[in-house]
């Protein structure tokens, strides 16, 4: 820690902070010296009956993600890992969650407690590791996703859930408005849902729980079951499915659930229960953008060209207070500047 | 004092109706749910449109004077607290719900709307806002994204936090925003987290829109009895450990159930040292299992009686006697003083254990009714605040309690936010460098420290004072720090 | 909640139970969310903890002006907050008290002052109202609407209102007020109804007005002489083995209810007042309590005409008596159906002579319970207090009955 801590007092430009680098490609490109962060690993404490989990931001998600399936416990908003080297901090500056997100909640709602380094080098603990705390402004969870321009993530606290004992996924013939009006329906039924896509004509659906649960979920549902779900959910979180396997720019745009197709050219895959539409299109940033806030959503652009912004636009009152807390946290302006908007 | 000219301004906006002015009309707003903290208020303003606050926003802004929002005034730190030569902006006539929208399951409401209003305007189909603070009868949304409040659901559920989707708030600069959307993510920093629980220092919160759930297939709570509190305590480390998360998961000792009791008729054993409400729901399969998993970690740790409810109506009034226990507890004494530290649940048996020994040496009786899943305490130490000294007694007590928390592991708040009342174990939570993080926090939203000014976040100073003034010494954070 | 009462209150019988009110306070808010006043004007002044506060003050004497005054008024007395309170605070001891005391140290305007005292002196003249209420109806094309809707029209009545029968049971009925002139068929029906289960109904001369309205209004004094006349007109035939005291309106039910309460600082008359009070039934709880007798003699006398009804719980019955769910039972039992109404706990707005006081709340609340009780439309609005049943009618046409005439 300490030589992180002397890299920030010693640097004079902005640094980039990385951690496994499985996630450079993500938010605007940005210049200076890279910060590595990897080495800051290990589980600092783990009680499976407190269902918190505390560890160094370095350390890689598959070894947390291995020591809590020892213990048929998780990591409830399924981070996805593009990529083998993946760690904790990286995924919580993105603030990514995968398929689990909208029926058990997102990376910053698990996340009890951060340790951050500030622009100045100085260690802040906020939070704690205890399920409930509202001791303070709410900064950890502030710094979920603010992609490292707040703070160098150090460490944290997260809550963790028990595994479901069984899970299934089904799939369903249908077309896209059908799609979209079955999971929001059966959002609002007392089902185990626990994932729920639509990608070319098929919707798909995960169930957990307990077994009996799932059975008769199943049941009721009917729906064929997709004998290697868990490669089909892994292959949507990380990106690895057939639909990310080409040039065209990725979209991602985060709507409300019921929005209807956006009928924006190029393909798409609805994910999220209908919240989330990936977008594979040449449209212009400015096209896509108009149509995702016209429904009260943002896109933001995954890979393409970045000449248009990464981030969907700030209103400017917003823009005004992610400025201030920006100088607030980091006023020499050295931790990843301008990786989500070019004004910080 | 508000000065004539305040007033004026205030007059011009405002219908009289809306504005109290006269010291008999501004006395009963001097305090909240913790009546320990009164200050009589210079201004009451209740405002009925969304331009009056806007327009007494400016006229603040302009003039320098400092508001204070409320809720109901149900909250039991002193958040809603009047500050010296503050207008008070009581937001109890924003009490619509704008739309519920039962295909996305959200609802979209104005900060006055009382908590519970929501989930039975959302019951016709089969949706509900789950945070319940016990409070939820009377207690805002609006105060409840303030403070970030929790409930017992909150275990499975999540804290306000987790359940709001955006709020519309106005800054003191006159900055109107959406934070959040009703999709599940926005872009930029996550204020929306910021916001909640930021005690009405940030922002006024305009409109909130929240997530609503499926009411589960089926619910059945247990009720174990116990006739040792330490026992229960170990129960609840044991019934998460054994894998079943429950829905709630509730403990009250002997005072507590007495007290519950004689409000509620619930049918609590009156000769139990501690009883356990267990909630567990789901499907229809699911639920049994749980049921009988449950049943047997209960048994196993050593439960007198374990029983479930023999339908809603009883489960019904289980959870009344539980929601109703601080309140029921001025049935016992005629105050209670309320803590809410949160520790690791490990900590249970010897935290609750220290608590006797403390209410011993003080002589002062404390009932202990809390969020146990969570490992959120609500001793309530009963005292008679017409007895000379009681309250100060009191408040050394809680002090005690808090710090034990801290020293446990955990935080002196879990819910019920900082106020006024916690504002000195701040310096045993934090540091200096968290704290300054905090003001920081606080100047980019508002500058001149306009908004509920004082509450909270301490000064260096008065942490200062306070390391100086605890005999605890060494152990805390300041106690060299300079007055400065 | 701390309390420091001003020497003035300390030492009063009535300063001490204040306190014991007060101090029972513990100021959590909860009342807020049930009390009507304050939903429907979201001012604290105008909830029960409000109140309290004011009344607080008050008695640690701060002085008060009309502001205070029309807070208490504004209250509808209905005592939704007692059942919502967990600690067990007597609202309704404590605004009597409170009421009395801003009575006297504020002057009320003129006009004000006459219309309560109008109210107070001639409504619970039974023979006076009922000449007015005949004339009334005669005059009605004629008065402005908010008056006119207040006059029902009359009832036929085919039968006298003491038993016929004469079974060997006796128990008193009060004949209240204005009950008799607006709608004299309902203790027509209780008799008939008890005559057939063997209890035999009758009323005591000289008995009258509960009290009730005087009291409420502040002249408490009148309130009291009006109970200790009941109490006189009952106490022979209590002597002589009259075996309850029935009440038809709950309304006068919760008020003789508490004669043991008010009277308790009279030596002459708390004793007897004390068992007047014990002696006092609901007609539900009686027939409650005779609930094989009533169904012998439902199964005897056949189905009757089943009604969809919407039940209206008045204050008094569920707050103020704390009875639920008892005539919703009763009706079942006599074969109607009972739909489902949602905010039952709330007041109507009629509340005595609020209705006449406070038109404005009281019209808003009656529509709102109006709304509730007819969603989905019933045949038959069923009430269990004169004053709800008058002030629903007025906004409606569903006909609003008091629930016995419905066995
Ligand atoms: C008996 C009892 C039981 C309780 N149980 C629980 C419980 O189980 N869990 C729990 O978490 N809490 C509980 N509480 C505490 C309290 O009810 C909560 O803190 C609640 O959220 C406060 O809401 P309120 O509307 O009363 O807010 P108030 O008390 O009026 O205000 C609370 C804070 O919110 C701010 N505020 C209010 N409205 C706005 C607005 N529109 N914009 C900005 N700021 C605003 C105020 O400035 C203040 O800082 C309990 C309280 C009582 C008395
Ligand atoms: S509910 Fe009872 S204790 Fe709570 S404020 Fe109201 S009267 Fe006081
Ligand atoms: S009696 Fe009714 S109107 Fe009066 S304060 Fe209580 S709830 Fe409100």
């Amino acid at each position: 820690m300490q030589e992180i801590i002397d890299r920030i007092h010693a640097a004079e430009s902005p640094l980039i902070i990385r951690g496994g680098g499985t996630k450079n490609w993500h938010g605007e490109d940005t210049k200076g010296e890279v910060l590595d962060v990897s080495s800051n690993t290990g589980i600092v404490s783990y009680e499976p009956g407190e269902l918190v989990l505390t560890a160094r931001c370095g350390t890689p998600l598959a070894e947390i993600e291995a020591l809590l399936a020892q213990h048929r416990q998780m990591l409830a908003f399924e981070p996805p890992h593009f990529g083998s080297g993946s760690t904790l901090g990286g995924t919580l500056a993105c603030g990514f969650s995968g398929p689990r997100r909208p029926y058990a909640g997102s990376a910053r709602d698990f996340v009890l407690g951060i340790d951050v380094l500030d622009g100045n080098g100085q260690l802040l603990k906020f939070g704690g590791q205890v399920i409930k705390n509202v001791a303070g402004y709410d900064v950890s969870r502030l710094m979920v996703g603010a992609l490292g321009t707040l703070g160098v993530l150090m460490q944290a606290s997260l809550k963790v859930l028990p595994k479901p004992q069984s899970e299934m996924t089904l799939q369903f013939e249908c077309g896209e408005a059908e799609a979209l009006q079955r999971m929001n329906e059966w959002a609002g039924k007392p089902l185990p849902l626990s994932a729920s896509a639509w990608l070319s004509g098929v919707l798909t659906i995960r169930l957990s729980g307990a077994e009996s649960t799932v059975q008769a979920a199943h049941a009721k549902l009917g729906g064929e079951i997709h004998d290697r779900g868990a490669e089909f959910w892994k292959g949507l979180r990380d990106h690895t499915a057939a639909f990310f396997q080409d040039d065209v720019p990725l979209w991602r745009l985060s709507l409300p659930s019921t929005t209807p197709s956006l009928n924006l050219r190029g393909k798409h895959f609805i994910n999220w229960g209908g919240a989330e539409r990936w977008l594979k299109s040449d449209a212009s940033a400015s096209e896509i953008r108009a149509r995702a806030a016209a429904h009260g959503g943002h896109a933001t652009l995954h890979s393409g060209d970045k000449s248009a912004d990464v981030f969907h636009p700030l209103p400017d009152a917003l823009m005004k207070y992610h400025r201030r807390l920006k100088q607030q946290f980091d006023p020499r302006g050295i931790l990843n500047v301008g990786r989500m908007y070019s004004a910080f | 004092m508000i000065s004539n000219e305040v007033v004026r301004h205030l007059q011009a906006i405002l219908p009289p109706h809306s504005l109290l002015l006269a010291r008999e009309d501004l006395k009963p707003f001097e305090t909240d749910g913790l009546t320990a903290f009164r200050n009589t208020p210079d201004v009451v303003a209740l405002p009925e449109t969304e331009e009056q606050v806007k327009q007494l926003l400016a006229i603040c802004r302009e003039t320098g004077t400092p508001v204070v929002f409320r809720g109901a005034g149900t909250g039991v730190s002193g958040g809603a607290l009047p500050v010296d030569g503050a207008v008070l902006l009581a937001m109890t006539k924003f009490n619509r719900i704008l739309d519920i929208d039962p295909l996305a399951r959200t609802a979209r409401v104005q900060p006055g709307v009382r908590n519970l209003a929501i989930s039975e305007a959302a019951a016709a189909y089969g949706l509900y806002y789950a945070p319940d603070p016990s409070s939820q009868i009377a207690c805002t949304i609006g105060g409840n994204v303030a403070e970030n409040s929790g409930g017992v659901h909150c275990l499975k559920y999540g804290l306000t936090v987790h359940n709001v989707l955006s709020i519309r708030v106005l800054t003191i600069d006159g900055e109107e925003m959406v934070i959040g959307s009703e999709a599940l993510d926005s872009p930029g920093y996550d204020l929306l987290a910021l916001m909640t629980g930021s005690e009405g220092m940030l922002a006024v919160t305009l409109e909130i829109s929240v997530k609503l759930l499926p009411k589960p297939e089926r619910t059945q709570v247990l009720l174990a009895a116990f006739d040792d509190v330490e026992k229960a305590g170990s129960a609840v480390g044991a019934i998460i450990s054994g894998g079943v998360l429950p829905a709630g998961l509730e403990m009250m000792d002997k005072l507590a159930i007495e007290a519950a009791e004689a409000y509620a008729g619930a049918g609590y054993p009156l000769d139990a040292m501690a009883i356990l409400l267990v909630e567990v729901d789901g499907t229809q399969e699911e639920v049994s299992e749980d049921v009988m998993r449950v049943r047997d970690v209960l048994l196993a740790s050593g439960a007198t009686e374990v029983r479930t409810a023999r339908d809603e109506a009883e489960q019904k009034k289980f959870w009344a006697g539980r929601k109703a226990a601080f309140p029921a507890v001025g049935r016992l004494a005629p105050d209670y003083y309320c803590m809410d530290g949160t520790i690791p649940r490990k900590a249970l048996p010897a935290v609750l254990k220290r608590i006797t020994e403390l209410s011993a040496e003080y002589a002062l009786p404390v009932a202990n009714v809390f969020h146990a899943g969570d490992g959120n305490l609500h001793p309530l130490i009963l005292y008679d605040a017409n007895q000379p000294d009681a309250w100060e007694k009191a408040e050394r007590l809680g002090a005690d309690i808090l710090e034990l928390c801290v020293e446990h592991g955990g935080t002196i708040t879990g819910e019920h936010g900082v106020g006024v009342e916690k504002i000195n174990q701040m310096c045993v939570q934090f540091g200096a460098p968290e704290l300054l993080a905090f003001h920081g926090v606080k100047a980019c939203f508002d500058e001149n420290a306009l908004l509920n000014p004082g509450k909270a976040v301490p000064t260096l100073h008065r942490c200062a004072e306070y390391g100086a003034m605890h005999v605890a010494g060494g152990k805390l954070p300041f106690p060299e720090l300079p007055r400065f | 909640m701390q309390t420091k009462l001003s020497e003035s209150f300390r030492n009063t019988p009535e300063g001490q139970e204040a306190d014991r009110i007060l101090r029972a306070c513990v100021h959590c808010g909860f009342c807020l969310a049930t009390c009507p006043t304050y939903q429907v004007l979201g001012d604290e002044l105008d909830s029960p903890r409000g109140r309290i506060y004011l009344m607080k003050q008050m008695l640690e004497g701060a002085a008060i002006t009309s502001k205070t005054l029309k807070h208490l008024d504004r209250c509808l007395t209905c005592r939704n907050c007692e059942t919502t309170c967990p600690s067990g605070v007597q609202y309704g001891h404590l605004i009597d008290i409170g009421r009395k005391i801003a009575e006297q140290s504020v002057n009320r305007p003129l006009a004000e002052k006459l219309q309560r005292k109008t109210l107070a002196k001639f409504l619970p003249q039974q023979k006076l109202f009922g000449g007015m209420m005949r004339l009334g109806r005669m005059a009605k094309p004629f008065l402005p609407a908010s008056l006119g809707s207040k006059i029902s029209s009359a009832t036929a009545i085919s039968k006298p209102s003491h038993s016929i029968t004469q079974p060997a049971r006796k128990m008193l009925v009060l004949a209240g007020c204005v009950q008799p002139a607006l709608a004299p068929q309902i203790n027509v029906a209780a008799t008939r109804v008890l005559d057939a289960i063997g209890i035999s109904l009758f009323e005591a001369a000289n008995a009258g007005c509960c009290g009730a309205v005087s009291f409420h209004l502040n002249f408490q004094e009148d309130g009291l002489d009006a109970m200790r006349r009941n109490i006189d007109a009952w106490w022979p035939h209590i002597e002589a083995g009259a075996e309850a005291i029935v009440m038809t309106a709950s309304g006068c039910g919760v008020t003789v209810k508490e004669y043991g309460h008010y009277l308790k600082n009279d030596p002459a008359y708390a004793e007897k007042a004390a068992r007047v009070s014990e002696l006092t039934r609901d007609l539900s709880e009686i027939l409650l309590q005779e609930e094989t007798a009533l169904r012998t003699w439902l199964q005897k006398r056949g189905p009757g005409e089943a009604k969809r009804i919407s039940f209206h719980s008045p204050c008094t019955l569920q707050h103020g008596q704390k009875i639920t769910g008892v005539v919703e039972a009763l009706l079942t039992v006599a074969g109607h159906t009972l739909h489902p109404v949602s905010e039952t706990n709330l007041c109507c707005g009629s509340a005595g002579t609020y209705s006449l006081l406070e038109p404005e709340i009281s019209t808003q609340l009656r529509d709102r319970k109006l709304g509730h009780l007819s969603q989905p439309s019933p045949d038959i609005i069923a009430t269990a207090n004169i004053g709800c049943l008058n002030h629903l009618q007025s906004g409606t046409n569903t006909p609003v009955r008091h629930w016995v005439e419905l066995l």
